[in-house]
């Protein structure tokens, strides 16, 4: 008798085994052939083994100016507004989650619903505003800058410059990177605050002292889905950069392979397999934390 | 007296702290929302007559929008891609995956990663990658696949556009169902099960008497954060047809920057721009509402 249920249970094993298997594959078949395709000599655009492995087409990338260029690029403008958000939503969410006001409850409901709005709806109303922020620095650096103008406005600058870039990037994490930190300093006892007020510290030192080394989870919860989603943005380099020189790896790639006569898989597979890298690293990091931020936050 | 003073001392120093995150969501999210509704009823174009003096047209965007089959035609395209892949494959294949993982079969967290690696794939790459599997005729992987089993292949963005953008995003999106949904799965308590069984409950009426109903509220906030998530999808698609053939993926996030970038008619694409965002607010309420967040 006891041999039916667990026959039954064999089955569904075996069912799952199956069905895992093949979900599994699908999940993986293009990350396969992205891999296979960097490291073969004469890569094509399906998946097949390899004529003769190699490395030339990561180093081809270093090589040729522009991979170097994409990467630093996305880096360094990824890298500045997760240090943003980081600092914003760390203040911010430690305002949001000590505070009584009366301005707590409808901000944090506003910042949930700016979470939703398509960013494409956004983008020229945006462009427009970041318009008229640039031909202000503009008129202010023109008459100092003299030659050196335009190398100027490709750092400050909010069109066609990394701090407009910067900026976006780092205003579009942070509704979720407040709600992290919020959250989270919900979690962190007020008495070790109290102490220090207690002790005579001012605000600043309680900052420093008390609630920077009490916060480093959540903020580093909150920096890791800031630079997962920045890192992943390809619509705001889209718009805002057009000089090649400024070029991230998203719209490196995108270019690249629009030139589908010409294209050169291997080089386009390795420059995709270094765009995702880094972003798998964040993701296994960030992994733990996902259930909550669907939630709203992730717990202290 | 003096505690009230000190309390609204405090107030105003959290008010400053909160300052940095309060001016550039203002100034670069709630400020452009409405701008777009202004925008949207002026005739601003970047070329033509209209680039030099924009004037206030009312409502003539929104009737030539709403006039405008390709409009309707995107939201049509919309609503099959969030439905095929945010609502029916993410969710189906996600809630299998996880009830699979569930049984503790050998390697189940390498099945986890494997299942999850797509979430992390920048939306360019995972275009790119499905470039190869889907273009190029009877050279596509899929193709090849299709061949050595013995069934017709076919140049499949060009023949089944949109059932082929709506089955990558399922890709993209299994993982985070499945984790969301084994978060769910866990919460049900298994003495439920057990008393079931007692009963004498096959698993079919577990399935559909416990397992689906205790888990509608966990269902309910992963559709609609799906569903929201899914609207504002651009990069992928654009990635992969950038809207074609024709029209066939142009969902509503490409047709507000085909309007607007490549037409250049701002004030025009602002109009569908407003239409997107009332959609999106109108399902945020929702979800805000079904979190019922303690604040």
């Amino acid at each position: 008798m006891a041999g039916v249920p667990i026959r039954r249970a064999r089955a569904y094993n075996f069912l799952a085994y199956v069905t895992l298997v093949l979900i599994s594959i699908f999940c993986l078949l293009p990350f396969v052939w992205m891999a296979l395709a960097s490291l073969d000599t004469n890569a094509q655009l399906f998946l097949k083994w390899p004529d003769a492995w190699t490395f030339d087409n990561y180093i081809r990338v270093f090589a040729t100016e522009n991979g170097v260029r994409w990467f630093a690029n996305s880096l360094f403008t990824v890298l500045s507004a997760t240090i943003l958000v980081i600092i914003i939503s760390g203040l911010g969410g430690y305002a949001l989650s000590r505070s009584k006001a009366w301005w707590k409850q409808p901000f944090l409901y506003a910042i949930l619903l700016i979470r939703v709005l398509p960013s494409t709806a956004l983008l020229v109303p945006l462009y427009k505003i970041l318009l008229t922020f640039n031909n202000g620095i503009g008129a202010l650096v023109r008459p100092v800058a003299g030659e050196n103008y335009r190398t100027i406005m490709h750092v400050f600058g909010f069109i066609d410059g990394y701090l407009g870039l910067i900026v976006v990037l780092a205003t579009g994490q942070l509704p979720l990177a407040l709600w992290i930190m919020k959250v989270f300093f919900d979690g962190v006892p007020k008495d070790y605050e109290e102490a220090a007020i207690l002790d005579g510290a001012t605000l600043v030192q309680r900052i420093r002292r008390v609630l920077i080394p009490l916060a480093l989870p959540g903020l580093a919860a909150a920096g890791l889905f800031s630079f997962m989603s920045a890192w992943g943005d390809f619509l705001l380099p889209l718009i805002l950069l057009s000089s090649p020189e400024l070029q991230t790896l998203p719209i490196g790639l995108f270019r690249a392979f629009l030139r589908i006569n010409e294209i050169d898989y291997g080089l386009l597979a390795a420059i995709a397999t270094i765009y995702l890298i880094p972003a798998v690293i964040a993701f296994s990091f960030a992994r733990r934390f996902l259930v909550q931020t669907f939630s709203g936050g992730v717990k202290g | 007296m003096a505690l009230d003073a000190y309390q609204k001392r405090k107030e105003r120093q959290l008010l400053k702290l909160l300052l940095p995150a309060l001016i550039p969501l203002l100034v670069l999210t709630i400020y452009p929302a409405l701008y777009a509704v202004y925008l949207s009823m002026t005739n601003e174009a970047l070329t033509g007559v209209a680039a030099a003096r924009p004037r206030f047209v009312g409502a003539a965007n929104y009737f030539r929008l709403f006039s405008d089959t390709r409009f309707w035609n995107s939201l049509f395209v919309t609503f099959v891609f969030v439905a095929g892949s945010a609502i029916i494959g993410q969710f189906v294949l996600g809630f299998i995956s996880a009830m699979a993982l569930r049984r503790k079969v050998v390697g189940s967290s390498i099945f986890g990663a494997a299942i999850l690696l797509p979430n992390a794939a920048p939306e360019v790459v995972a275009g790119f990658m499905w470039i190869s599997m889907l273009a190029g005729g009877d050279h596509a992987t899929l193709s090849k696949i299709m061949i050595a089993l013995g069934l017709p292949w076919a140049d499949w963005l060009q023949t089944f556009p949109l059932f082929m953008v709506t089955m990558v995003n399922t890709w993209r999106g299994i993982g985070t169902a499945m984790i969301l949904l084994t978060a769910g799965l866990s919460a049900v308590p298994s003495e439920v099960y057990e008393a079931a069984r007692m009963d004498g409950a096959n698993p079919r009426q577990m399935f559909f008497r416990i397992t689906l109903p205790l888990m509608a509220p966990t269902i309910f906030l992963y559709m609609l954060i799906s569903t929201v998530s899914t609207i504002s999808v651009f990069g992928l698609v654009y990635a992969l047809t950038r809207g074609g053939p024709g029209n066939a993926t142009e969902v509503i996030s490409v047709y507000i920057y085909n309007q607007s970038f490549t037409t250049f008619q701002l004030g025009y694409g602002a109009a569908g721009a407003v239409v997107a965002l009332l959609i999106s607010l109108t399902l945020g309420i929702g979800y805000v509402r079904s979190l019922k967040v303690s604040v």
